[in-house]
């Protein structure tokens, strides 16, 4: 399971990451994450697929319901447990390293399973 | 017809148009989950006036596209990798991307082997010899050869493209050469059954 942690954290990436981190048990959309992490669309989709492939993300189809008022079901996304852990590890590494440049700080302590 | 809803079926119609670029197993549920994400666009109460959120639904049909297109190509290099494996582990209907560099290949070892021959036959007549002599001595190699394919074919539990007895009539008939083909296209080099050591290339333990 190696591979997971060797998604790169992009600013984009970071983004989605602090949203869907933010209440673990929520239920994102498309357009949601679109809105709350200020991405357009082609960034935001070939994203989640990836993280979706890496076993991060969960992806599910909303039940029909009476109430959504002729709304198609939509597709939720979720962040899975290993997801959960790889998220905070990444982002706490990148708040740790922020305040110096990322390059004197990420050779002393590499991100582990990045290719560095 | 409201002019938004309008709007959100043409909209619509334009993501059905670019999901048709997305491999055939993932499109209709990729179509499904972006036309579903239309509604929330055109309902954006935070987007005003009303007519950005068509902008906004426009620019979300111009990123759908560019997902497609980096979906589509990742997919593509997901077969690709897929056959490649499956090449090398023998399958037959596997097409490998590099058949026709293998089949090359094999014709110029064949037309070096030609060349050498002739060359040397010219060289020995050169000095008196007779040409038969050259020959007497090629023949037990060219049958060895044989010999020697004839044996891989047999002990092979798989050959590539062809059946068994096709590659063994090939290499009969058409005797260097389709030895040389055969070794380049048909033989499996790595025995698929035997368990290789974590997936390493067989035969290099580090």
């Amino acid at each position: 399971m190696c591979r997971l942690v060797a998604v790169k954290l992009t600013g984009p990436l970071e983004r989605v990451l602090r949203v869907m981190l933010a209440d673990p048990s929520a239920l994102h959309y498309g357009y949601d994450l679109m809105k709350t992490a200020k991405l357009p669309s082609g960034t935001l989709y070939p994203m989640l697929a990836r993280l979706q492939q890496d076993g991060l993300v969960n992806a599910e189809w909303e039940a029909p319901r009476q109430d959504t008022a002729g709304r198609p079901p939509r597709k939720y996304y979720q962040l899975t447990a290993e997801g959960c852990r790889v998220a905070r590890l990444e982002l706490a590494q990148a708040a740790s390293s922020a305040p110096a440049p990322r390059a004197g700080h990420g050779a002393v302590r590499p991100a582990p399973g990045s290719t560095r | 017809m409201s002019p938004g809803r309008r709007t959100q079926r043409i909209a619509g119609w334009l993501i059905q148009a670019i999901c048709r670029r997305l491999p055939a197993d993932v499109r209709a549920e990729r179509c499904r989950e972006w036309t579903a994400e239309l509604p929330a666009i055109f309902d954006d109460q935070s987007i005003r006036p009303s007519f950005l959120r068509t902008l906004r639904a426009f620019s979300f049909c111009v990123g759908i596209s560019w997902t497609t297109r980096q979906l589509s190509k990742s997919a593509r290099a997901a077969s690709r990798r897929s056959r490649n494996a499956q090449w090398r582990t023998g399958a037959m209907r596997a097409r490998p991307p590099e058949l026709a560099v293998r089949a090359v290949r094999g014709l110029l070892i064949w037309l070096v082997v030609v060349v050498v021959l002739l060359g040397l036959i010219a060289l020995l007549r050169t000095r008196g010899f007779p040409p038969s002599l050259p020959v007497l001595f090629v023949l037990p190699l060219a049958v060895g050869f044989d010999v020697f394919c004839l044996a891989d074919i047999a002990r092979a539990e798989q050959v590539r493209y062809l059946h068994k007895w096709a590659w063994v009539i090939i290499c009969l008939v058409q005797a260097p050469l389709g030895g040389i083909m055969y070794l380049s296209i048909g033989h499996i080099g790595r025995h698929p059954s035997r368990p290789t050591s974590s997936g390493g290339p067989s035969g290099t333990i580090r």
